[in-house]
């Protein structure tokens, strides 16, 4: 692997992330001792943004890939393609990270199928093996080779669910939404927007927050709150911004659009 | 309930609870007054009413009102909800005039709500439309009530009445500690004194509270009544089924004012209201009428942790009759789930999006398996043998999961759901109603099953609904006649059930327990042993292919249900009326 392809995956400039508690110390220790990271949490609270600022903070390149049901072996390992009448073999992201040294990310590992996620097994304790039967190839992962993945609790199904074969394998940091103070800072330093309007928005949030489990499956993220913040940046106004990216993207049901649309007022 | 009017009030206060849970975090339940429109009471004296965690809203806009009906919603939930949010304990009459009570109870309403938009400074905004009383007016005391109300709502408002002036100065005073309630009696004593000596004549029998968003006062005082909140709540429990006689007979003693609770008030306890004090075990009333019947015993092992072996044959299941109920009034009560079968018909429309499978790797289909497809050419260039499989079909699912709903029919079921004005039982029924009638395609892998104990020889099991059968009638009959008694003995249920899905053919089996506690026999002493047994049942369907997740409706028996059906197979229900799309969701996601 050369070294141009390590550039690829490598995030040249710090990510903005304001840390909520002590995970930052937690995934370094993890890292450390190369141990697995499961980051578990609500959408849009900053997952994904943790891992990459862990990625800068540690300098290793970074692959992600978001998990889904189609998502096959082949896809994480690789495959062969055609090219010209020729074949060439394609190392999938898993390969690719495992032979860079670098962290490999899979999001919302559980909406991936449990039997495609058993190729990680031997990635994953003490042997760092991965193995890729199509090309009859088996080799360790480099020294700084690590996993990471990420799954939201709450979409809670009784089938859909890691095995304890796979969870096992990992230590876990519980991500929530951050504490009202250090949202607001985000808010401010992401969106730009003035600190009383930050305040306003995370009350509205708090609001649709105490509605998860009363017909929201998830409460207002924070990644909903920037991109409300960023409306209003825009030039659309508060309230506007507010049904566009927090009310209308949450529910259909008429009774909690009116529910939510009547804290975004009283809020504001 | 099933009349136009009845619906459409119904729909008005849809939303508003959740806005008040949305802002407070605290369930409250909004509901229409009772339409009194025929009887002679005057439109402009209605107010919204409070008591305990229940909101009581007009069911169609006062005349005057500055602003649109749902604006006007929306401004008195908020009133009330700051009520119960921020309220302390109630208010005593003894020793108190009637502008006195009213005086005190204006100075509450401006206590809560600064301290409500406090947090929410947009609340201001929805109530101050509704304050139109203007510095000019009459000096008559409601006017000036009216005015003083104003005052302390709005810091610009200038208002020259030495009375208003002096009260606003005195509540704004830094010395005055206008956020403890306790403050506002003897200041609220102090002006209606004033007011008395200002010859301003305060007529309680026609005192209305103003702005027309505020409530009538009477949750912020005591009743004569010990115990009386709850009598109040009681009391409008009572009023929604006011026919037209109660109320020309309570106008004929004496017209309430809307604002000024009567000394030594009384109010009547609603019978409905104290059923369901049965403890769980309470053997209430006859076994079944149909206990003949019942057809041959089967008997059921039981687990028992102390010995930590299963006792053979020891427990008796009788397979029984049902009743064909009021199928009318079971219509009557679904009438007002308007809103949650449409949010059900989405369900539904969900759950056959989701059927859709991609089936790949086939010899012959719709569209070319690319991936497969690409293998085949690499085994054509490398010489190996190619793969022929490169084609791939989406098709809807053919074997959809059959799912057994078990009802835990037990006395304690008959407990009325606290702030529903209705009883658990009845919340189970309509729920599986809707789920089964909102999912006619589902019908054929759906059972609605329930079951009750009276001892370990007695355990009643009822098939309202079984597989295969379309939802009809007669389906609908027999949940109308759903009834609830005796005792709680998961195991014996829980196996049976799962041999009945065990003898299905399908390759998802769910069983889906609704209960409202942990189990519980006439026979047994041990809180461990019915709930480990529970548990060996459990797992020996999970053993059979069998899964198993449980639907709570009473958070206390949190711990035994995780025991029984492990962490992430059951959800403990907050909000008693969302049962039904509880049902559905779990259904929906169990299916995904």
């Amino acid at each position: 692997m050369s070294h141009r392809d390590l550039d690829a995956y490598l995030i040249r400039d710090e990510p903005y992330y304001l840390p909520i508690g002590e995970e930052i110390e937690l995934f370094e220790a993890a890292y450390a001792a190369r141990l697995p990271v499961m980051l578990k949490g609500p959408t849009g609270c900053g997952k994904t943004r943790f891992v990459q600022y862990m990625a800068w903070r540690l300098s290793r390149p970074l692959v992600i890939v978001a998990c889904n049901e189609e998502l096959s072996a082949s896809d994480l390992l690789g495959r062969y393609l055609l090219e010209g009448g020729e074949t060439r073999w394609q190392d999938g992201p898993l390969a690719i990270a495992a032979r860079l040294g670098g962290l490999c990310y899979l999001d919302e590992v559980v909406e991936a199928r449990q039997d495609t996620l058993v190729v990680i097994h031997p990635l994953t304790d003490d042997r760092r093996l991965l193995s890729l039967p199509s090309r009859s190839e088996a080799f360790q992962a480099r020294a700084d080779f690590s996993l990471i993945v990420s799954h939201n609790p709450g979409y809670q199904s009784a089938l859909k669910e890691l095995k304890p074969s796979t969870k096992q394998r990992f230590g876990a940091i519980d991500f929530g939404y951050p504490e009202r103070a250090r949202e607001i800072e985000i808010l401010c330093h992401e969106t730009a927007v003035s600190r009383e309007l930050a305040e306003r928005l995370v009350s509205i949030a708090e609001a649709g927050r105490r509605l998860k489990g009363h017909g929201l499956d998830e409460g207002i993220s924070t990644r909903m709150l920037v991109h409300a913040g960023t409306l209003i940046r825009h030039g659309i106004g508060p309230e506007a911004a507010c049904q566009m990216a927090l009310v209308q993207p949450l529910t259909d049901d008429p009774e909690l659009v009116l529910a939510l649309s009547a804290s975004v007022r009283v809020c504001l | 309930m099933s009349s136009p009017a009845a619906s459409r009030t119904t729909g008005s206060t849809a939303g508003l609870g959740t806005f008040i849970r949305a802002l407070w975090g605290a369930d409250v339940s909004v509901e229409p007054l009772p339409n009194l429109a025929g009887a002679e009471v005057d439109a402009v004296d209605r107010r919204p009413r409070f008591a305990g965690s229940r909101i009581w809203v007009p069911s169609e806009p006062l005349p005057g009102s500055p602003r649109t009906y749902s604006e006007y919603l929306l401004a008195a939930v908020a009133h009330a909800a700051a009520h119960v949010y921020f309220g302390g304990l109630r208010f005593e009459v003894k020793g108190l005039k009637p502008p006195q009570i009213a005086i005190i109870s204006l100075l509450e309403d401006a206590r809560v709500e600064r301290l409500a938009a406090a947090r929410y400074p947009g609340l201001t905004r929805l109530w101050t439309p509704f304050h139109t009383a203007r510095s000019d007016g009459a000096k008559t005391s409601q006017a000036l009530l009216a005015r003083l109300a104003r005052a302390l709502h709005d810091g610009r408002y200038a208002d020259e009445d030495a009375w208003v002036a002096k009260a606003r100065a005195h509540f704004d005073d830094p010395r005055f500690d206008w956020r403890d309630s306790s403050c506002l009696r003897e200041l609220g004593g102090a002006l209606g004194n004033d007011l008395g000596q200002m010859r301003a004549q305060f007529e309680a029998k026609n005192y209305a509270v103003m702005p027309i968003y505020r409530d009538d006062n009477f949750g912020l005082w005591q009743s004569k009544s010990a115990e009386d909140a709850a009598a109040t709540e009681a009391d409008m429990a009572r009023g929604s089924d006011l026919d037209q006689a109660d109320v020309d007979s309570d106008r004929d003693k004496e017209r309430p004012a809307a604002g000024v609770p009567r000394p030594h008030m009384t109010c009547e306890r609603a019978p409905s209201l104290r059923s369901g004090a049965a403890s769980r075990c309470e053997v209430v009333g006859e076994p079944p009428k149909n206990h003949s019947d019942a057809l041959s015993p089967t008997r059921y092992p039981e687990w028992d942790y102390v010995i930590a072996r299963e006792r053979d044959e020891f427990c008796s299941l009788r397979e029984r009759g049902l009743e064909l109920g009021d199928t009318e009034r079971l219509d009557d009560a679904l009438a007002g789930y308007r809103p949650a079968r449409q949010r059900l018909g989405r369900f539904a429309r969900r759950l056959a999006d989701r059927r859709a499978v991609h089936i790949r790797r086939l010899l012959d289909g719709d569209r070319l398996d690319l991936a497969s497809a690409v293998e085949n050419l690499v085994a054509q260039s490398t010489g190996t043998f190619p793969e022929q499989r490169v084609y791939r079909r989406v098709r809807v699912q053919q074997e959809p999961p059959v799912l057994l709903l078990l009802i835990d029919l037990s006395e304690s079921l008959n407990r009325a759901a606290r702030a529903h004005g209705t009883t658990l039982l009845e919340l189970a029924r309509n729920a599986s109603v809707l789920l089964a009638g909102s999912l006619p395609s589902a019908a054929p892998d759906l059972a609605i099953h329930g079951f009750s104990s009276n001892g370990r020889h007695d355990v009643g099991y009822y098939r309202f609904k079984d597989f295969g059968e379309p939802y009809d009638a007669l389906v609908h009959s027999r949940l109308a006649g759903m009834k609830a008694s005796f005792s709680t003995r998961f195991g014996p249920a829980l196996r049976h059930a799962g041999r009945v899905l065990h003898q299905r053919s399908a390759r998802r089996k769910l069983l889906l327990l609704v209960t409202d506690g942990e189990p519980s026999d006439v026979d047994v002493y041990d809180p461990n042993y019915l709930v480990l047994d529970a548990k060996r049942a459990t797992n020996q369907n999970r053993a059979r292919g069998v899964q198993s997740f449980c639907i709570g409706l009473d958070s206390s028996a949190e711990t035994s249900v995780t025991r029984i059906f492990g962490t992430g197979n059951w959800v403990m229900l907050e909000h008693l009326r969302r049962l039904p799309e509880c049902l559905c969701e779990v259904y929906l996601r169990l299916s995904a």
